[in-house]
């Protein structure tokens, strides 16, 4: 095994604090509720963050560029509706799909469009669409609730496969395919270089506005997406089904450590982020919490969230600072080097 | 020597500094920007502080003036030390000044507010006219209007401001200018160094940054020259000659012998309204202006990043809309700044070299710790690299290994057509200089043609077989030989002007 400093040491267990404290709120549950800690409860809980997950890996790329989306909320609600709306007229869960990613697909390209190639303010333009959005969903249904929905569709919301929910595998999907753009493809590396340094990944001839709307267009079509299993697991659609998303979402997004002013993320991170959402609902709601509490502790959390995104920067830096600086002074004196410590920095 | 102790304004002994640095280190990470540097500057001396980008001339003005927290060491004024993590306002109110390049004015407020700004006491609104007055007049601006908004004055007038600010503080006893002039007419130049010798003569202790070797020999009486943080000469100016000045200026620069490796094809071509620039295969070719000039505009117009100039590559026209553009056709540029448009801070050292070349090769969908690895391996052998391995953070490198990896990412995993280099030993020890040197000659040797555009002669006279001196559209070529740096030096100052005027900013957009 490769041996590992104290610095790497640090590092790692900051980096996965939220792991950590998930763990540690887990157990504390599981000791005031045993019904918390079953294998169906863990099923549960995965199952009510999957849609949530589906929403916020997306933006976590969004937010690595540097850009925040806000309109995720809405976008899976108008995606929902429309839909539903195509569903219900048609019969044809196939269009009701089709219209969905469509939508989804669209109101991202607008937002990329707008913040990457006229510079505006994504906080701004997103916020915008939020509302706009949200109230094209309450017009097109009136603030009624749909129904009537196809039974093949509201099938799928229940629906298994090899005995796992389809939700769940859905989010494995996603956060798989998320982990491995980030950490293995070139796309995933530029995508943090433009949230590092824009210009620099300009004159890397990467091609900076171009990604910018990309990752928006994802977060688009997965948010209408997120909205349409949402539909099919209340086998309804609510004018209301993603509203609060949005900000849900960038809760797990920074609780995941990915770096506010961009550059700087881990899929590992933002799912251990989501875990502990989930966790957080689900143990609340067994201990018999009022709904009301866990708005505030979601609030607190996001708190929480920025607080710790900031430390933890300034942690790491300090961390890889302190071992550059022992380097160098240990070039600087010409100090032989411990002979473990010379094979870790060969491999390192 | 003072006495350590003596308590802040009490009157120093005689013979001791009125401004005095011991031991004054200061280290950004692993970088150490100024080591070990003391310094006592007499009242009424004014010391010129020269040195190239990243000598550590500008964080010594930074730390005296509080902007900046200096790692160990001592700032001394009249024998006194200032407490490690005073703040600025404390500092000045010490008396001790900073002119900067670019006033830090509020420019959309007025004269009068910025005069006041984050001043406690400030008194009655009548007083204060008066006070401000009085501070304008004694640094020669009683013609500068009290209720306009500071955007609306020259930069000679917006400085006039700053230094009133100072004055507003009492007696002016450290006043410290960091390239004051730069941007500056010759009228405005000469004016305020008609202040600055008044400031000396009311004692005040002046220390005076610039690039312009003139406007040090103008007005300065002893030359201190920075490198690496080290002090390396400490003189007098008097008998200086603006050659043995520039000579000086240099101290670590190698000059080695070149052996030329042209061939005959020309890679390139750029028309100016003044003149033509070419340059062929296996050839290193210079550009040498004022700081910010056009040098660079010449190697971002080529890279498709700045204004559009007519430019010929292998005797087609060039016309690249994006990076993406000149990348595919074998162009690579080094910005000059390698903190700001080069490195990527949070990249470890091998991706930052492998970055732009994992799309379009079979890593772009798959890489992992080895993708690279033998590539980057390479060009750290090549280039010396001094550090810890490939997958820790660039910026855990010191300056001049942070530039080699930015060498290295344009320089080996894909070989260029026309390498660009903005300025790529600036702010680098002796040591990194020669091993960058002998790289670029390496390549050049394989065939590859390198432009650097750089505004310190040295480094062009360091590694480039012929040079051209760029300035306002003019160009003037300049052969090599054992007085390059001189002949470049003089060749500006040529374009400067039909009367031998001296050398006036270039207008950069």
């Amino acid at each position: 095994m490769r041996p590992i400093s104290m610095d790497r040491l640090k590092i790692m267990l900051v980096q996965n604090g939220v792991f950590a404290a998930m763990i540690l709120m887990a157990a504390l549950f599981g000791v005031l509720n045993p019904r918390f800690l079953s294998w169906q409860n863990a099923v549960t809980i995965l199952q009510q963050v999957a849609e949530l997950g589906v929403v916020a890996l997306p933006v976590a790329f969004v937010v690595m560029t540097g850009q925040a989306d806000l309109s995720v909320g809405s976008i899976a609600t108008l995606g929902a509706v429309l839909g539903g709306l195509t569903l219900v007229g048609t019969g044809n869960a196939a269009a009701g799909v089709a219209v969905t990613l469509v939508f989804g697909l669209v109101a991202g390209a607008l937002n990329g469009f707008l913040v990457a190639y006229l510079r505006l303010n994504s906080f701004v333009v997103t916020l915008g669409f939020l509302s706009v959005w949200g109230g094209i969903a309450m017009v097109l249904t009136n603030g009624k609730t749909l129904t009537g929905l196809p039974d093949d569709f509201k099938a799928f919301g229940t629906a298994k496969l090899v005995g796992i929910p389809v939700q769940i595998v859905v989010l494995a999907v996603v956060v798989a395919v998320a982990g491995y753009l980030l950490n293995r493809t070139a796309k995933g590396q530029e995508i943090l270089a433009i949230g590092g340094n824009a210009r620099a990944a300009e004159l890397m001839g990467i091609r900076v506005q171009r990604t910018q709307m990309q990752v928006f267009i994802a977060a688009g079509v997965f948010a209408a997406l997120a909205g349409l299993m949402l539909a099919t697991k209340l086998a309804a659609v609510s004018p209301t089904v993603g509203s609060g998303m949005e900000l849900k979402a960038l809760t797990v997004v920074l609780l995941g450590g990915v770096s506010f002013a961009g550059g700087y993320g881990r899929i590992g991170g933002v799912a251990a982020g989501l875990l502990f959402v989930g966790v957080l609902n689900n143990g609340l709601v067994i201990l018999g919490v009022s709904p009301f509490i866990q708005t505030v502790l979601v609030g607190a959390t996001l708190v929480a969230a920025v607080l710790m995104d900031s430390s933890i920067q300034r942690f790491v830096s300090a961390a890889w600072a302190n071992r550059g600086k022992r380097l160098a002074e240990a070039q600087r004196l010409g100090r032989e080097r411990p002979a473990s410590q010379q094979t870790q920095e060969v491999n390192a | 020597m003072a006495d350590v102790n003596a308590p802040v304004g009490a009157r120093p002994p005689a013979g001791a500094g009125r401004f005095g640095l011991r031991d004054l280190t200061v280290e950004f990470g692993a970088t150490r920007a100024v080591n070990k540097v003391t310094l006592e500057i007499q009242p009424g001396e004014i010391v010129g502080l020269l040195g190239h980008n990243g000598a550590g001339k500008s964080t010594i003005v930074n730390v005296a003036s509080g902007a900046l927290a200096w790692t160990s060491g001592q700032i001394r004024i009249d024998g006194a030390p200032i407490p490690r993590g005073s703040s600025p306002r404390s500092i000045a109110e010490l008396g001790v000044t900073v002119i900067h390049q670019e006033p830090a004015l509020a420019g959309n407020l007025s004269v009068l507010t910025n005069l006041f700004l984050g001043r406690r006491r400030s008194g009655a609104l009548t007083a204060r006219r008066q006070r401000a007055q009085a501070a304008l007049r004694e640094v020669g601006g009683e013609s500068i209007p009290l209720d306009v908004p500071v955007s609306t004055l020259s930069l000679g007038q917006r400085q006039l401001v700053d230094l009133a600010r100072g004055a507003l503080s009492g007696e002016i006893r450290v006043l410290m200018l960091d390239e004051p002039t730069a941007a500056l007419g010759v009228a405005e130049t000469a004016s305020l160094h008609a202040l600055i010798r008044s400031y000396a003569k009311k004692d005040a202790a002046v220390v005076y940054i610039s690039h312009r070797l003139v406007d040090i020999l103008d007005v300065c009486q002893r030359i201190v020259v920075l490198e690496s943080g080290e002090v390396v000469l400490d003189r007098s100016a008097a008998g200086l000659s603006l050659a043995e000045l520039s000579q000086a200026l240099a101290p670590g620069v190698v000059h080695q012998e070149l052996v030329g490796t042209a061939r005959a094809e020309e890679v390139v071509r750029v028309d100016l309204p003044g003149g033509r620039i070419d340059a062929r295969a296996g050839e290193v070719v210079g550009l040498f202006g004022m700081a910010g000039g056009e040098q660079l505009t010449v190697l971002e117009s080529l890279f498709g990043v700045g204004p559009k100039l007519p430019t010929w590559l292998d005797g087609q026209p060039h016309t690249p809309k994006r990076p993406g553009d000149a990348l595919r056709r074998g162009i690579f540029m080094v910005p000059p700044d390698r903190d700001r448009d080069g490195l990527l801070a949070d990249f470890s050292g091998k991706t930052n070299v492998m970055l732009p070349w994992l799309r379009g090769s079979k890593s772009a969908w798959w890489f992992d710790r080895r993708t690279g690895a033998s590539i980057y391996q390479n060009s750290r052998e090549v280039l010396n690299v001094q550090g810890p391995g490939g997958e820790v953070p660039v910026t855990t490198f010191s300056g001049g290994n942070r530039q080699k990896h930015l060498l290295a990412r344009w320089m080996f995993p894909a070989k260029p057509r026309l390498l660009l280099l903005g300025q790529p030993t600036q702010g680098v020890d002796v040591g990194a200089k020669v091993d960058i040197v002998r790289a670029v000659r390496l390549l050049a040797a394989d065939g590859v043609c390198v432009l650097v555009a750089s505004s310190e002669n040295d480094e062009i006279a360091s590694m480039c077989d012929r040079a051209y001196v760029l300035r306002d559209g003019r160009v003037a070529p300049v052969e090599r030989g054992p007085e390059m740096a001189t002949a470049l030096l003089d060749a500006l100052l040529q374009l400067s002007g039909p009367s031998g005027d001296r050398p006036r900013p270039v207008e950069t957009n």
